[in-house]
Parts: structure tokens; C-alpha cells; sequence
């Protein structure tokens, strides 16, 4: 090719890479949503957890504990005072459904729905508003008057004589409620807490991030906050920490093995300009896999991109055979001409393991295999005819060097009895025998832990604000809304006995916050009219000193309840109180589902008995064990998906080499190795999780691509030890940036680097002593 | 008055039981007592569970509080810091020390304090508050002249020492 035309060539490959990613930078929706990762919910109890992971009431709480910084020394009144500023700052924002910090809250209730009160408090249920019971509570209200509560009571007293919303206020503050101490919630630790329920789901850490920063900057904007410091707890925060964590690990993790690859790829090819052409392929895989993306999904998963990158490693391969193969001068075009079939067939059955995923029914899976296949075959094809134009045409045959033509004598001296393979079964089949621990890890948890002391803290301040369990929830079911409130009121009894039992320290249903329909009309019927009413109040005032005309918004706010229609959740959704509500009541199926919040749950076996005689309408979710078995539903998909990838690459090996004997010698490092892997992980302890079995799958694509590269037969003693040369590199590369991620001390980073290290290096060993001799031939 | 036809009385003890705690108990009408201790007022009734509210939602007993500790400590600066302090009258003889709280939320329920004295000895603490009503405390000896059928006017009298 003459220079014009290469330059030509390298620009119009530019502009493309450069138009795809400007396509991408235009489509690209990301995800954070960890539940589009999760495999398709199969038993109820997996839908529910499917929707409630992240989305439930008590997955969307977030704990908040102002206290003075160290160096300072703060009165409780001044940590208050910014426990109301905070709160008073939350309030009208929309992405907080909830703000709660103690103080009581007549706000609460809506002005417009006040005359509710009547139809919402349990009064009623119990006391007719007769004589005798006004004149006592006129009575109470008179002693109220003389005592330090007069002037928390004296605005209310004309409408509320009976102190309705204060019942109401009592009943919704959460059942075991800290110490208050200048109106707000405090910790034995001197901190003002608060309880904030955000919109946005739990496990969606990006929408978290939103509304973590959001607090901090309503905290920032208080006076005196310099002073104080705002810490933060639970399930939503910790995805925050978690994401940050990890993101922060692989990015030092990633740049030093970027460097060091580098480094290594210089050294191996002398040649700056071959490096960086070479990094092409990549690119475009990266950003044709991602276009990809954007054409056949509306929304990228986040952890599709991760896994993606590093499944991508795979394709570094293909430059790095077009480089080690180079001979002398020879034009690239001709090397790569007499490596492609081999090749192709590598870049074939890599996509072959990869379609796996697609079968996995895994939205995530499904994203993950368009992005690897679309991206492996984008690279391995612009390797072929757009790379291999642009090389250079000098380039130094790696065959001369003297060094290599050592190893590779070495290699070839290397005894490979036949033995080798039954040896290596049977050494996997006693260390899987006698590995110790279980051998699936279920809890997806245990990949990314939290710090110790961010754990004790959330224990200290859920136990401290007696916040909801998330693990436990309690699932009513009826075919409507009024039904599961109606179930709801049928239990609270039940419940009642329970709390005092101890078998839980609370379980909020959602009829706490609304009643029934049915219910609220039993109430409005108990109101007398005005005329009754006003005659039993005059009654009732005899011989007290109020006013006689200071109780008519009392009349007329008993009118107005008795003519209200019944207040609905629609309705009640408007109110602050409401959206609590609706985070407790949700539609599935034609039928809907109230969820009960439980904290502190000592008797779980008697949670359960509640919903024995039930029929199933009633029942105790434990989300931690739906979550398990959902993780091991995932892992069957997998394992189905690459059984059946196993058997296409069997046939399309044999195909490919058209001999059963030569694809034996393929195909047994690589499943051997791959199982090796497996064996010595778990005679480390090791319990074995979906990273790890993805990570797995990067390994043996790798494995393959030495296998099949070791057993050609080529006759040329050069070309075999120009194939040694690149798979040298690749090795070395693939040791150098995932041996890296191996060193990590977050779980999940060091399950995937480990794993495709010893996978490498297990692969690289055992193609090299199952490769067929070269005398044999 | 606000909510009230006429006055009502109560009788009972208020107590500084050291720091910044106190004892409000009241005997008549009905058994009350309300303790104030660490910002927080605790409020029980013979039969009824006990109540408790933060200090700051009450800032009658704020005031009292405040003004009570500073008195029966001596502490004048503690005064000073709460109120803005004005005496008249006669230092030897019959006087009036008034105090308007600095607190611009207090003041919003209490306007003023004041506590009428002959001599050595205090004799009234009448409490105005924000929205008109007066509460007028007698002290020691002159708890039992209280009238049976008070008037502001009357009260007042008593307090400025015309018995």
C-alpha cells in the first residue's frame, strides 16, 4: 500500500471511530439500576423481592446523625437547631418522600384535610362524642391550661377539643422513637438523628448519589454547620460507598497495569507506532459493542460496560497475533492472510462462549453478550483488513530473536507424557472432593463488603431509631386497594399481640395511615350533627369557665367530617404523609399488596404463624433468603447457557480443524485448565460466586485462543516461535492486568482478577504440555 | 382572656431542686406535678401515663425557668443574659423588676415577666403573654389571700403591696 493511501485509510478510520463516538456520547443511557443485572424472577417471592429490592420502604430509608466535630463543643440546642433546619429544608424537595426528625409535626396532616381526622383517628371506634366524654376531655383541657402545655394546646383547643391531631401525630411518629431532647431525636451519642425516605430506589446508586448530595448541601447552606458533622447510614448509602469504592480501586488498579501493559508491548515490538495502530481494534470494538447497545436497548447497564471491557480483553489478542506474526519484509496484509483462518476460528468461538449469555434471559447478560460478540468480531475483522494495511512495512521478525528460539527449544524439549491429562483430572476431582466450605457463594453481599464501623454504626443508629428490618417484610394480598387495607385492619390486632410479646419490637401496616373506606364511613356515622353536637357541648361546658362561643370551629369541623366522601390513597398520596403510604401499597397483577415494615424482629417463627391460616394472603418475606435463591436461579441460567455453549464449541472447533483428534487437543487444556482453576479456588476456601464464573469464562477464551494457536502445525520452526512470541505477550499482558486486579482488597475485584490469572497461567501450561509434539508430526 | 371566662386558679409548690432543674407541682384543682430536667419537661397526672415535651415547646416554663434559677442562685449575669432586666420602685421598700425575654421565639408567647417584691422578699410573678392572657403567680405568704373570685385588677393590687 503506498503511503497516500494508508494515511487516507488511517483518517477515514478515525472519522469513523470519531463518528461512533460521537453516536455514542448522543445515545448512551446509562443504568445503575441493579436490578436490570438480576436474572427474570421466577416464584412470587422473587418478584416482590425483584421490586423491592432497592424500591422498598425500608431499602429507601436513609439514617442521618448530626453530631459536633471533634475540636468543636456544641449545646444539643444548636444540633437540634440543625436537625430542624435540615428537616425544614427537605421537606418541600421532591426527591424525599419522607422526612422525620422528631419534632412533632402537626404539618403532617394537610390544612385541607383536618377535618380527617374524625374519619382517621381510632376515636370513634370506641367513644361516642357524647356528653360524658366531652366534659372530661373539656375538663383534661382545662387542666392542660394550667399546666406548662398550655401554650402547645391553647391554638388547637377551639377546633380540637379532643386532641385528635395529636392522637393522629402520635400514632404516625414510628413505633419506638429515640430520646427527644430540644424537640428532636437524639442518640446516647449526643447526635441529632434523622430519618429521610428518598424517592428514588435503594439500590440505584447513581439516583442515591443525587439525593445523598442533596442533603449535604441543604446541611452545608445551614448557619453553624461547619461545626457539626452529618453523617450518613443505610441500604442507599452503602450502594453509594460501595459503587465509589470499587470504581476508585479498579481506576488505581487499572492505571498502573495500563502503564505497565504498555511498557510490556514496547518492549516486545520495539515500535511506537505499531503499539499505538494496534489500539485501534480495541477502540473500535469498544465503540461498535456500545452503539450496538444503544440500537438494540433503551438504557446501557453500568455493569454491562465493566464486564464488558474486561471480556473485551480477549480481542487484545488479535493485534498482538498480527504483530508477533510479522516476518521480515513481508507486507502485514500476507502474514495476516496465513494467520486468519485460525484466526477466525478463535474469533468465532470466543463468540460462540459469549452467545451463552445471550440464552441467559438475564437483561444484563443479554446487553453484556451484544456488546462482547458485536465487539469481538468488529476487532477481529479490523485487524484483518483495516489494521493490517496501516503496519508498517519494516518491522523486525521476532523469529531472530535469539532469546525466543531458547524458550522455544525449551518448550519443545519439555517431556509431555500422555499421562498429563488423567494426572490434572484427577487431581481436580480430589481437591473438588475435599475442598473445604460451601461451594456456591449465594450472598451477592459478601462480593462487596462494607467497612466494619460503617456497619456498627447502622446497627447503632437503626437500633437507635428503631428503623424498619430490610430484611424482613410482611406481604398482605387482596384483589384491591381497600382489601389489603381491610386485611391490614383484620390483623393489627394480631400484630398488637405480637409487639407485646416481644416477638418484634414494631410492624407498621399500612392501615396505621389510612383506614378503610368502610371504616372511615363507620366513623362519620358515630359524628353527631350540629344541632346534637352543640347541645351535648353546652352540657358539657356547664360549670366550666371557657368561653361559650370558643368551640364553634369545633362544630363546624365535625359538619364538614360528616359530609366528606371517604378519603381514598389517591387523594391521600398528595399529602407528605401519602407518600408513605404509597411506598406500602403497590399494584402486581391485577391484585395489590400492602407491606408491612417490621424492625427488630426477635421471633421470626411466629412472624410467620401470623400468616398460617391466611391462604397465603398473609405472609413474612424474608428478603435476604428470596434474594438467595434468586442468585442461584442465576447461576443455573449460566451454567444451562454454557453448557450449551460447550457443545457448540466442540462442533465448531472440530469444524474448523475438520479432525476430532485436533480438536481434542484444543479443547482438553482449555476445559481441563478451566476446571483446574475451579479446583484450586476451592481448596483455597474460596466460595465460588457469578464473578467468578464470568471471570472463568474470560479465562478459557483465552485459553482457547493459546490452545489453538499452540496445536497448528505450521512445519516452520520461525513461525512456531513467532507463535510462542505472542502468546509470551499475551500471557504476560493478560498476568499483568488481571494479576493486578488479584492484589485488589474488594472481593469482587479480586475474585475476577485472581480467577483469570491462574486461569492464564493454568491454560498457558497445559496447552503447551498437550500441544502435540513437534517430532510427531 | 383567650379561651377562659374567668380566671383559674390553681394552687401548689414550685421548686428549684438545683441546676437547671425545677418541680412545678399544683395540689388543687388536680394532682399535677411537671418537672423540668435536661431541656425536657415531664408532665404527670395521677392516672394518666406521663407526658413529656421538649422545653422549647413550652416557653412559660422556659421563662420560669430562667428566671427563677437566676433569682434563687444570685446569678445576675445569667439574668442579664435571658432578659433584659428593668427595675422601678424602691429598692428598700416596694419594687418591680421586669423582664422581657431576649429570645425573639420566647418572646413570642411570653412578652414579659414581672416580679414584685417588698424588700427582701417577692411577693408576685406575674407572666404576660404574647396573645393578652396574664398569669399571675402569688408568692409565699400571699399564696393564701388569693381570692376566690380573682380579678386582674385585684391580683394586681395585691401584688404592688396594698394588703
Amino acid at each position: 500500500m503506498r503511503a497516500g493511501a494508508r494515511a487516507t485509510l488511517l483518517i477515514v478510520w478515525l472519522l469513523a471511530l470519531a463518528g461512533l463516538g460521537w453516536l455514542v456520547a448522543q445515545r448512551l443511557k446509562v443504568s445503575t439500576d441493579l436490578r436490570s443485572f438480576m436474572p427474570a424472577p421466577t416464584t412470587p417471592d422473587q418478584r416482590l423481592l425483584m421490586e423491592q429490592v432497592g424500591d422498598g420502604p425500608g431499602s429507601r430509608l436513609l439514617l442521618l446523625a448530626i453530631s459536633q466535630r471533634p475540636d468543636t463543643r456544641l449545646a444539643d440546642a444548636q444540633l437540634a437547631a440543625l436537625s430542624q433546619g435540615l428537616a425544614s429544608a427537605l421537606h418541600n424537595d421532591k426527591r424525599y418522600s419522607q422526612v422525620l426528625n422528631g419534632s412533632f409535626d402537626l404539618g403532617a396532616l394537610d390544612p385541607s384535610l383536618l377535618p380527617y381526622r374524625y374519619l382517621l383517628s381510632p376515636t370513634l371506634d370506641t367513644q361516642p362524642l357524647d356528653e360524658a366524654y366531652l366534659a372530661d376531655q373539656l375538663q383534661q383541657r382545662l387542666d392542660d391550661l394550667s399546666s406548662p402545655a398550655a401554650s402547645l394546646l391553647k391554638g388547637l383547643l377551639p377546633s380540637d377539643p379532643t386532641l385528635e391531631v395529636l392522637k393522629l401525630a402520635e400514632r404516625w411518629t414510628p413505633a419506638k422513637s429515640p430520646e427527644v431532647r430540644e424537640g428532636v431525636w437524639f442518640s446516647p451519642q449526643h447526635e441529632a438523628l434523622l430519618l429521610v425516605q428518598t424517592t428514588a430506589a435503594g439500590f440505584d446508586p447513581d439516583a442515591q448519589q443525587l439525593a445523598i448530595d442533596g442533603i449535604r448541601h441543604a446541611f452545608e447552606a445551614l448557619p453553624d454547620s461547619t461545626a457539626a458533622k452529618l453523617e450518613f447510614s443505610g441500604p442507599g448509602y452503602f450502594s453509594v460507598v460501595v459503587g465509589a469504592q470499587t470504581r476508585q480501586q479498579a481506576d488505581w488498579i487499572g492505571r498502573i497495569s495500563t502503564v505497565g501493559f504498555i511498557a510490556l508491548l514496547l518492549l516486545a515490538y520495539r515500535s511506537l507506532s505499531s503499539l499505538l495502530l494496534s489500539a485501534l481494534p480495541i477502540a473500535s470494538a469498544a465503540l461498535a459493542g456500545i452503539v450496538a447497545l444503544t440500537l438494540a436497548f433503551p438504557e446501557v447497564h453500568g455493569i454491562t460496560l465493566a464486564f464488558g471491557f474486561t471480556l473485551l480483553g480477549v480481542a487484545q489478542e488479535y493485534p498482538i497475533r498480527v504483530l508477533s506474526h510479522r516476518r521480515a519484509g513481508e507486507d502485514a496484509v500476507q502474514s495476516v492472510r496465513a494467520l486468519w483462518p485460525l484466526l477466525l476460528t478463535a474469533i468465532a468461538s470466543a463468540c460462540i462462549a459469549y452467545l451463552a449469555f445471550y440464552a441467559s434471559g438475564v437483561n444484563g447478560l443479554k446487553q453484556l453478550a451484544v456488546f462482547t460478540i458485536v465487539g469481538l468480531l468488529v476487532a477481529g475483522f479490523s485487524t484483518r483488513y483495516l489494521l493490517s494495511r496501516l503496519l508498517p512495512v519494516r518491522v523486525r521478525d521476532v523469529a531472530q530473536m535469539r532469546w525466543l528460539a531458547r524458550a522455544r527449544d525449551f518448550v519443545d524439549r519439555l517431556p509431555r507424557p500422555r499421562w498429563i491429562p488423567v494426572l490434572v483430572a484427577l487431581a481436580i476431582a480430589l481437591m473438588l472432593a475435599f475442598a473445604p466450605g460451601p461451594f456456591w457463594q449465594n450472598n451477592l453481599a459478601a462480593l462487596t463488603p462494607l467497612p466494619q464501623d460503617m456497619l456498627q454504626r447502622d446497627a447503632r443508629l437503626r437500633e437507635a431509631l428503631g428503623a424498619p428490618d430490610v430484611r424482613y417484610l410482611l406481604v398482605l394480598q387482596a384483589p384491591t386497594e381497600q382489601g389489603v387495607l381491610a386485611l391490614s385492619e383484620k390483623l393489627q390486632p394480631q400484630v398488637d399481640a405480637l409487639v407485646a410479646k416481644h416477638a418484634v419490637d414494631a410492624l407498621e401496616l399500612p392501615s396505621r395511615y389510612l383506614p378503610t373506606v368502610a371504616l372511615q364511613r363507620q366513623r362519620q356515622q358515630k359524628l353527631p350533627d350540629r344541632a346534637t353536637l352543640r347541645h351535648v357541648l353546652s352540657e358539657a361546658l356547664q360549670g366550666l369557665p371557657f368561653r361559650p362561643d370558643l368551640f364553634q370551629p369545633f362544630l363546624d369541623d365535625v359538619e364538614t367530617a360528616r359530609q366528606l366522601p371517604p378519603l381514598t390513597p389517591e387523594q391521600y398520596a398528595r399529602t407528605p404523609l401519602g407518600q408513605r403510604l404509597a411506598a406500602m401499597l403497590v399494584q402486581r397483577d391485577g391484585h395489590w399488596l400492602g407491606l408491612g415494615t417490621v424492625s427488630g424482629v426477635h421471633d421470626v417463627a411466629a412472624l410467620q404463624a401470623l400468616g398460617e391460616s391466611t391462604n397465603g394472603a398473609v405472609r413474612l418475606l424474608d428478603l435476604k433468603a428470596a434474594s438467595e435463591s434468586l442468585v442461584a436461579v442465576y447461576r443455573t441460567r449460566i451454567l444451562q447457557a454454557l453448557l450449551a455453549a460447550t457443545i457448540l464449541l466442540v462442533l465448531t472447533i472440530t469444524l474448523a480443524l475438520r479432525s476430532l483428534r485436533r480438536a481434542w487437543h484444543v479443547l482438553a487444556p482449555m476445559t481441563l485448565a478451566t476446571f483446574l482453576v475451579l479446583a484450586v479456588e476451592r481448596m483455597a476456601g474460596i466460595e465460588i460466586s457469578l464473578f467468578h464464573l464470568v471471570a472463568l469464562i474470560l479465562a478459557g477464551g483465552l485459553g482457547l485462543h493459546y490452545a489453538l494457536f499452540f496445536e497448528r502445525d505450521t512445519g516452520d520452526p520461525a513461525e512456531q516461535r513467532r507463535t510462542l512470541h505472542a502468546t509470551l505477550v499475551c500471557v504476560l499482558s493478560a498476568l499483568l492486568v488481571f494479576g493486578m486486579l488479584a492484589w485488589a482488597t474488594i472481593p469482587v475485584l479480586r475474585a475476577i482478577g485472581l480467577t483469570v490469572s491462574l486461569g492464564v497461567a493454568f491454560h498457558f501450561c497445559l496447552s503447551i504440555l498437550m500441544a502435540p509434539h513437534a517430532s510427531e508430526d | 382572656m383567650r379561651v377562659l371566662e374567668r380566671p383559674l386558679v390553681v394552687s401548689g409548690e414550685l421548686a428549684w431542686l438545683g441546676g437547671d432543674r425545677l418541680q412545678r407541682r399544683v395540689d388543687h384543682p388536680q394532682q399535677e406535678t411537671a418537672t423540668i430536667a435536661d431541656g425536657e419537661v415531664t408532665q404527670q397526672r395521677t392516672g394518666k401515663s406521663p407526658r413529656h415535651f421538649s422545653l422549647s415547646r413550652a416557653p412559660q416554663l422556659q421563662v420560669l425557668l430562667d428566671s427563677f434559677v437566676a433569682l434563687l442562685s444570685g446569678d445576675a449575669g445569667r439574668l442579664q443574659q435571658a432578659f433584659e432586666v428593668r427595675l422601678s420602685g424602691d429598692p428598700a421598700s416596694t419594687w418591680t423588676l421586669t423582664l422581657l425575654p431576649r429570645d425573639a421565639k420566647v418572646a413570642k408567647t411570653v412578652a414579659s415577666i414581672a416580679i414584685d417584691g417588698v424588700g427582701k422578699q417577692s411577693l408576685c410573678m406575674r407572666m404576660q403573654e404574647a396573645d393578652g392572657d396574664l398569669a399571675i403567680d402569688l408568692l409565699g405568704t400571699l399564696a393564701a389571700k388569693m381570692p376566690v373570685q380573682p380579678t386582674r385588677e385585684a391580683l394586681q393590687a395585691l401584688c404592688q403591696g396594698m394588703h
